[in-house]
């Protein structure tokens, strides 16, 4: 599994990242470095959700006004801040949902779905391809976002976790549970 | 409904790094925050508030 070295910072960084947020508490203009840093993985986690280019972009300048504009409500208790702007990104997304301003997305490209036909142990043909699309279509928005998460981003159960409010224990165990899911609603609607 | 897209394009770090605005975030959430902590807004909204508790009392 590819390391997502925005996340796993070590100590180091993370206390360099920690110095740099009390300073933009005190001084907006400090959160540019931040700003900078993240801007690029929180665009492509919108992206990925959303049909439009340009409603990506407009829900990534809005989790960044919110993130600045609540950054004095942030404190490290075991989320790190990548996980809070994603916290912030999984908000602004839905409430774009809400308001119909984009639409519900999933993204994926053919490799992701070979090798997610083979975690489903099943054989890949086109048509198993074409069953697993439907498929993921009828699951629930919760157990699709674990899903996307996990198989598609390949994110950790830790982070998962953070950044749907859940401990990573649990986090682990819906993933499953929607996987176990997935894969009854793929041999249902298999031809 | 969900729409799933196969073998999307994906723009460019170049691309997506050229479409930051620090400022315009800047702006935007100065202008947020100061909305809500404008002494009026409170002012307003008590003002409201008593007014439609009078206003309860009285009918």
């Amino acid at each position: 599994m590819a390391v997502n070295l925005l996340y796993h910072q070590n100590d180091f960084r993370l206390e360099d990242e920690l110095r740099q947020i009390e300073i933009a508490k005190k001084d907006s203009r400090q959160f540019a470095p931040l700003y900078k840093k993240y801007h690029e993985a929180i665009f492509r986690y919108i992206y990925k959700r959303v049909d439009d280019e340009e409603s990506a972009y407009d829900i990534t300048s809005c989790v960044f006004v919110k993130a600045l504009a609540g950054l004095h409500k942030y404190e490290f208790r075991g989320v790190p801040f990548s996980s809070w702007l994603f916290r912030i990104a999984k908000s602004e997304l839905y409430q774009s949902f809400r308001d119909k301003k984009a639409q519900r997305t999933v993204s994926l490209d053919s490799v992701t779905i070979v090798q997610f036909i083979d975690e489903i142990n099943e054989d890949f043909s086109e048509e198993q391809r074409g069953t697993l699309l439907n498929s993921l279509k009828l699951l629930k928005e919760h157990q699709l976002q674990l899903i996307e998460m996990r198989f598609f981003e390949k994110r950790s159960f830790k982070e998962i976790g953070e950044i749907v409010g859940l401990t990573e224990n649990n986090a682990k165990v819906k993933t499953f549970r929607a996987l176990i899911k997935l894969k009854e609603i793929f041999i249902k609607t298999k031809p | 409904m969900i729409k799933i897209l196969v073998d999307r394009s994906k723009p460019t770090a170049e691309e997506i790094k050229s479409r930051q605005n620090f400022d315009f975030i800047l702006k935007k959430a100065s202008i947020n925050g100061t909305k809500k902590m404008l002494p009026w807004y409170y002012g307003a909204v008590g003002l409201a508030s008593f007014i439609v508790a009078i206003l309860t009392i009285l009918s």
